[in-house]
This record gives C-alpha cells, structure tokens and sequence, in this order.
C-alpha cells in the first residue's frame, strides 16, 4: 500500500474552467422554462419524464447521506478527506424533497386523464380495486402527502445535522462533535433504511400498484449508491485537479472509491439478478407482470442495454485493479454510469406511459436540465461557501498516513516529501 | 496549494478514538510466534481432554442415531404432512450458515483490507469447514436411501436419468460442494507458512515428518512468497463470489417456490447477511473462551472482538430490515395466504419460535451499540450463544411455521421432533468440537505469519518500523 499511499504531487495544470461557470444557471433556465412548457402541452408526459428526473437525482442526494452515515459508522479514516462532498451531495436532500412538489400538483390538482398514479385515479373514481383497498391506509391521498414530509423531514434533520456538527468541528476541534455525528450516524441509519424503503415504493413501484418485491427498496439503493460513487469519484478527481484537495486526496482514496464502485457494481447486478429469477421461476401473474410488459416492444433492448450496460461493462471494466487509478477510465466509466442509472429508472418508470419502448422526448432533456442545473448549482454554492474538507477531524492523520502526532499538516506532508526525494525508499 | 493546508493541524486522536494495536504490550515477533505455536506444542492440558472427551461421545451418538435412522429410515424422525421439511433442512442451513464467517473474514476482509482479520481468520477458516462438514450430513442422510446419494451428481445412472438441474436443491450440490473445496484450499495455503515454522520447531521425528509433508518445503524464499500472495489473492478473488452465492442458492431452496412466507425476492441478500451474522456469533462463541483459556488476549484482543461485534450489529440490523419488509409486503401484496403466513407466525400456535427468533436475531444485536458491552467479554458470549439460538430458530420459522398451515384448515398440524431429530443434532455438535478440538491441538489456530505483518515492526511507516538509516532490519 504504500506506493498507493503517496500524494500526487506532479499534478498538471488545474483546467480552466471559468468558461462553465455559468452553464448550471443556463441549465436550470432553459429546463425550467421548458419543463413548465412541457406541463402545460403535455401534463401526463412531462410529469412522467419530470418523476424519471428526479428520481434519477435524489440518488446523489440519498447516495451522500448514506455514504457520510457510513463513513460515521464504521469510522472510517480515509474517506476523512472526501467526506465534506458526501456532505453536500446529501444537503441536496432539503431541496430535493421541495422539488417533489411538481409530482404532489400532479397528484393533487391535476385531472383524472393526467394523474400519473393509476391507484390515485382509481380513489378519485370512487373504484378502487383490490391492490388498492388492501393497502388502505397508506394508498390514500392523505399518506402520500404524509410520506413526502416524513421523508423531507427526515433527509433534511439527518443532512443539515451531519454538516452542521462537521463544520462546527472545523472551529472548535471538539473530539464531542464526532460523538454528536456518530449518534446521528446511528439514528440515521435506520432512518435512511425506511424513508429510502418508503420513497422508493410510494414514488417509483407505485406506478403499478398492484406490484410488489421485498426486494424493492434495496434495488433502489444499490443504484442511487452506485452512482453516488461515480459522482463523487469524478469530483475528487476534479477538486484534485483544480486544487483545493490536492494535497490531501491520495492515490489510495481513487482506489477505495473504484474499489466500492466495482463491489456496488456487483451489488446492483446480484439484487436485480435475485429479483428477477425469483419472479421468473415462480411464475405467478400477479408478480411476473412487471417484467413481461418490460419484455414488450424496445424495452426489451433497454432491458439488454442496462445487463450490458449497467452490469457487465463497468464490472469488465473495473476488474483490474490499477484501472480505479486511471481518470481517463475512470472519469467517461463516471458519465456512463449517470446514463446507466437514467436509463434505469427510465425503465421502472416509463413503461407504465409507453408500454411498446422509450420515448425520448425534449421533455425529458427539460426536465433533466431544470433539476440538474439547480442542484450542481446549489452543490457549487456550499463547496464554496465552508472548507473543502474536514479541517480538525480526529482521523485526519490517519487519513494521510502519518504518523506524526502533532504539528501542521504541512509541514508533516513536506517531511515526508523530503523523505521520499531523499531515496528513503521502503 | 500549501495554502490549502497551510493552517489544517494533525493531532493523535484524543482518549476513547485512539486506535489499540492489533498486538497488545508491543509483543516481539518471536513471542508471538511462542504464543500461537505453543498451543499445539508440549503436553496436552487437562482442559482439553475434559472438552474433547464429551464431544467424542456427541459425535459417537450422532453416529448411532444417522446408523439407525438408515437402518430404519426416515419415519424415526418427525415430519409427515404438511411439514415434510423438518429439522434436517433446518440443521442444514444453520450449519452452512455458520461456515460463511470464516471465508468472508479470509476472502473479503482481506480485499478490503482490513488488517484486524489476522488474528481471527484461521480459527474462522476451521470453523468453516468443519460447519459445511456437519451441514452436509442432512442433505445426504435425508434422502433415507443414502446409498443412491450419488445419483445427485451429474453422472448417468443405469437408467440414463439425469438429476433435476433446474431444482434449486441441485445447485445447493454444486454451490455447497465447490465452497468446501475452495474454502479448504485457502485454508490449508494460508496454513503452508505456518506448518513450516511447526516444523521447524518440531521435536519429535513425527511432528517433523508432519508437518514438513504439509508444508511442501516452504523455506520462506522470496520466490516463494511472492507466489503465496499471488495465489492467496487469487484464491480470495474466487472465494468473495463463493461466499455470497452459497447462501443465495440456499435461500433459492425456498424463494423459487409459490409458497407462502417462502416466496420473496429479498431472500437472498437477507440470507447472506443471516449467515454473516450466525458466521459471526459462533466465531465470538469459540474465541472468546479460546483467548482466555489459550493466554492470547495480546493477539485476539478486545478490539478484535469488538469489531466482530459491529459486523454481528450491522447484518443483525440487515436481518432485521429484511424480517420487516417481509411482513410489510404480505400486508401490500394483498394477497390473503401471505398475509396469513406472517400473522400466522407472529400469532401463531409457533408464535414463540417467531418472537425468540426477533429477541435473538433483532433486539439482542442492537446491545451492540453500547461500548460498554461490546468490551464486556462475558456478556458478549452470552450474546453470540442468543445469537446462535436466534438463526436457528429463523431457519425453524421460515420451514416449519410455513409449512404447518396448509392453504386448507383439514391440512393444518403440529410439528413435532422426535427424539431422533434432537439427538442427531446435537450431536452434529461433538463432530464440529471434536474436530475444532483437534485443529486447536494440532495446527496454529492463528495464521502466525499474518499477525507479524500487522505489527508495528512490520509497518514501514511506522517509527517503531521500517527501514532505519544506518541499521540493519
């Protein structure tokens, strides 16, 4: 390990980047614009493509929370100098959860014709069916309302919680504000688990509701991870490059994340793998359904698209181990990933509006410009506003492999420097 | 871009966050090689005897009891309709179960680098296999005429019939048999380095015969090392997958079915971590005795046993999300029979084998919150025995509470074992003691080689390690 643990000193020259500057804020226009456009040509098409949008960003939010949880946890020291990203992609939650407000008017003003929750038309038609009344109370207008709140309320206590006692910590260096984090950790965890559970099946599977899998939930968690990975994988490496985590982003830290992202890889192939065998080998209507209406027409390619591409193209990818190293890898696989996960949740969603294959339609680029462009901007705003990583955190040294106890980072990363130019080879 | 850092101070981690060495009391690397080969060294101690002697009688009655039941056949033991799956199913997946520690901390701790691993993998490794060993008794002495047992391989029988390759009970052959082999060859590879220093510190021409055999000449040449890593990479690459496909073809014994409170997708995940987590309890249940009684508290440390009891908290909870997504969705499907398999069970005539199994498996781990009692050793082997008693008794819910009520009340009834099916399974226990028992006299239960390499000496950034101008190492 100890080649991979050295710093990247001979970095090339950070991009200039000033030119982008402005592109989220374009972004969010454009697709703003265009989203109320969409709902007003097209209510039913823009609020489905508007779902497969979000749903597809509140996994960097979800992924961030729980990666910053886990890293509480397990007290974990090498994720120390990257874990201020995992807490901003996580306070995206607050923000996240008011963007679901679009869906709550579909679901709560919009006509029976464009309602894109078939149980939602069904109470309001005053003929519910079976799937529907046996989930009676949570398949009700009200709890649907409630469960967006409860889930708000959650991310955003448990994100604003996990930062704000992380900042303090940048001031203070109290060893109690870790306590405080760990304690949320623990909360939190739980609390990740159900909301997660809860969003994932009231939002997404919902859309058919006569469907149901255990497994579920944990589906849409091995995605929203893998892709969280991804991100902050490609952010690292852009913070690296531009300079504020240079010297404190080591090569073993694109390791870990490669490494993660490889076992997540797997994770999201083993969960969807079970859930369809065990649908297809017992064979009962009320379940196979599901899949044999995304067997229909081209979403039978995409269902081939997201085995090739989801699963055996990053897993042949990232099986060798120096490839988590390589950015010009490592940062395309990052993009495929995000195309990956959208086509994804593109086939959980879309098929309830267009069950012969995909209509890729402006609508939805809109709507991805709208949410996207407003999150990097919101995410660009608290990088900036508060220190880059965690200034006084009791793992730091670990984090950087030193062992020297006390005294300025700089001057124990220099040491070491000289140490190395000085053949002090092991 | 000094500036960045500039100001960022880097302190030791105050009281309570330090790190403890993996070795307590800067032990020498020649005590710790006294420590661990000692054990199977000199006269064997009294305890050992009292141990083993019962466990030979365990194991002498299970014989018994297997002889009878095929000389019988499998009337002495207690299923008959509706519960056609009794105890032998369930002994066989808690056993299976229990090997999936010792391959997880060898083949997965060790890709992700967790150092903590080399104090517990090779006991953890033993344990494993002699765990499949005793799981793979059921399957084969259930089938009652044991002496067709070949018939599940795949080879043509007299009559050109081949075995039922799309029944979930036939990969369990492929799965189960293939992670013994594996699990057995990284075992006994970590364990070449090892033999050799036994066989250099043998003292009797046997013990030196023995143990240079199964060493294969190891001389501890660089060559020789580079190609163990390689291999032991390799071999923890190929046993990562095996670890988890074990328990999901297990769990696909029942989720590919229609039936009731079988038939979930989360099954197979849940399974896994089911298996983590028993691994995990009956590694705690042996070491914990083992430190104490063995005097190696310094290398099998409170730490040590402290992290098993965060991974015991973590899948215990994963556990614990599965049980509850189960029940939630019987209520969601609407499906009337599901929703009674799961109120049948929490309310049921096995409603007790229900809430022992949440007590167990759920409540009890949650303790492991508390640092005060992950570093309590006694409680903590209290805890791993509940947690034991817990995941059999999941096994028993998922098969027998399932199965005891039929889709019509004239096919309801109540499961009963015989005293066949008790004997035979506790007596699965003096077979896994009595060979745990050999192993820890005749092998070092902890990989010698490994813990050196976590100790500060080996580290070279370590001031206590490392390359020192001017000194030779």
């Amino acid at each position: 390990m100890s080649s991979h643990s050295s710093s990247t000193s001979s970095q090339p020259a950070p991009f200039d980047l000033s030119a982008w500057r402005n592109v989220p804020t374009v972004l969010m226009v454009i697709g703003g614009i265009g989203a109320v456009a969409a709902a007003i040509l097209d209510p039913k098409h823009a609020a489905f493509s508007y779902l497969t949008a979000y749903m597809f960003f509140l996994s960097f939010g979800l992924g961030g929370l729980i990666l910053t949880i886990l890293h509480h946890l397990f007290d974990a020291a090498w994720s120390v100098p990257i874990r201020r990203i995992n807490e901003h992609l996580a306070c995206l939650l607050p923000t996240l959860a008011l963007l679901f407000i679009p869906i709550l008017i579909n679901v709560l003003m919009a006509g029976n014709d464009n309602i894109i929750y078939h149980w939602i038309v069904l109470l309001k038609e005053g003929k519910p069916d079976h799937a529907v009344t046996s989930k009676y109370p949570l398949f009700t207008v009200n709890s649907f309302v409630a469960a967006w709140v409860i889930c708000g309320v959650v991310w955003t206590v448990l994100s604003r919680g996990l930062r704000k006692y992380s900042l303090e910590q940048d001031k203070t260096g109290s060893i109690e504000c870790t306590r405080t984090l760990r304690r949320y950790a623990a909360v939190g965890v739980f609390l990740f688990a159900i909301t997660l559970t809860l969003a994932a099946i009231m939002w997404m599977k919902a859309l058919q509701h006569e469907w149901f899998s255990t497994m579920y939930g944990v589906y849409y968690f091995a995605g929203s991870t893998w892709t969280t990975l991804a991100t902050v994988y490609l952010i690292v490496w852009l913070l690296q490059r531009q300079g504020p985590l240079r010297e404190v982003v080591r090569e073993k830290t694109f390791y870990f994340l490669g490494s993660l992202l490889f076992a997540f890889t797997v994770f999201y192939a083993y969960v969807t793998f079970f859930q369809y065998f065990i649908i297809w080998n017992a064979n009962m209507p009320e379940e196979t359904f599901f899949f044999v209406s995304r067997e229909h027409g081209v979403w039978f390619w995409v269902s081939m698209v997201i085995i090739f591409g989801h699963f055996f193209g990053p897993f042949l990818t990232l099986l060798r181990i120096d490839v988590k190293l390589l950015p010009w890898v490592m940062i395309p696989l990052a993009s495929w990933v995000w195309l990956m996960h959208y086509v994804d949740m593109t086939f959980n969603i879309m098929p309830v509006m267009f069950p012969e294959g995909p209509h890729v339609s402006w609508m939805d680029f809109a709507c991805v410009a709208f949410i996207g462009g407003l999150l990097v901007k919101l995410f660009l705003k608290s990088l900036n506003a508060h220190p880059m990583f965690p200034q006084k955190d009791p793992r730091f040294a670990e984090a950087m492999d030193i062992y020297v106890p006390e005294g300025k980072l700089a001057q124990a990363v220099g040491a070491r420097a000289a140490k190395a130019t000085s053949g002090g080879k092991h | 871009m000094a500036d960045v850092i500039a100001n960022v101070e880097v302190k030791a981690p105050p009281a309570g966050l330090e790190r403890e060495p993996l070795v307590l009391n800067q032990r020498s690397l020649g005590w710790i090689s006294d420590a661990i080969a000692g054990v199977a060294e000199g006269k064997t101690p009294r305890w050992w005897w009292i141990a083993f002697i019962p466990s030979v009688i365990a194991m002498t009655v299970m014989t018994v009891m297997i002889v009878y039941l095929l000389s019988t056949g499998v009337g002495v033991w207690g299923p008959g309709h509706p519960v056609m799956w009794g105890w032998a199913i369930i002994n066989f997946v808690w056993w299976i179960g229990i090997g999936h520690a010792g391959t997880l901390i060898s083949a997965i701790l060790f890709l992700l680098r967790q150092r903590w691993r080399t104090s517990i993998n090779r006991a953890a490794e033993a344990m494993t296999i002699f765990a499949v060993m005793c799981a793979g008794i059921f399957p084969l002495i259930h089938i009652g005429r044991i002496w067709l047992g070949w018939w599940l391989f795949p080879l043509p029988n007299q009559n050109s019939i081949w075995p039922q390759f799309r029944s979930p009970l036939m990969w369990d052959v492929f799965a189960v048999s293939t992670y013994f082999t594996v699990s057995l060859l990284f075992w006994y590879m970590g364990l070449i380095p090892d033999l050799a220093v036994m066989r250099d510190r043998a003292k009797t021409k046997i013990r030196k015969f023995a143990y240079g055999l199964f060493s294969l000449g190891w001389t501890g040449s660089n060559r020789h090392w580079s190609n163990y890593e390689k291999a032991y990479l390799i071999l923890a690459g190929l046993s990562t997958p095996l670890v988890l496909s074990v328990h999901s073809i297990v769990s696909m014994d029942f989720s590919v079915s229609q039936l009731p409170g079988w038939h979930t997708t989360i099954f197979p995940p849940y399974f896994v971590a089911g298996a983590v987590f028993s691994g995990f309890g009956m590694v705690l249940s042996l070491l914990i005795p083992l430190r104490t009684i063995l005097k190696l508290e310094d290398i099998i440390t409170v730490r040590h046993v402290e992290l098993m009891c965060k991974v015991v908290l973590a899948t215990g909870s994963i556990v614990g999300y599965a049980y509850a997504m189960e029940f939630f969705i019987a209520w969601y499907s609407g499906n009337p029979y599901e929703r009674y398999a799961f109120i049948n069970r929490a309310m049921g005539p096995y409603a007790w084998g229900y809430w022992v199994m949440i007590g167990c498996n759920v409540i009890v781990p949650q303790c492991f919150w508390f640092k005060s009692i992950r570093s309590n050793m006694l409680i903590v082997f209290i805890l791993s025995i509940f947690v034991n008693i817990g995941m059999w008794f999941e096994r028993f819910v998922i098969v027998v509470i399932s199965l005891h009520r039929d889709f019509l009340p004239a096919n309801w009834g109540y499961f009963k074992p015989t005293w066949v099916d008790i004997t035979t399974y506790m007596g699965t226990f003096g077979l896994f003691f009595t060979l745990f028992l050999l192993f820890i006299r005749f092998m070092p239960i902890i990989a010698i080689t490994e813990v050196k390499g976590v100790t500060p000496q080996a580290d070279p950034h370590h001031p206590l390690g490392g390359a020192k101008p001017g000194g030779h190492h």
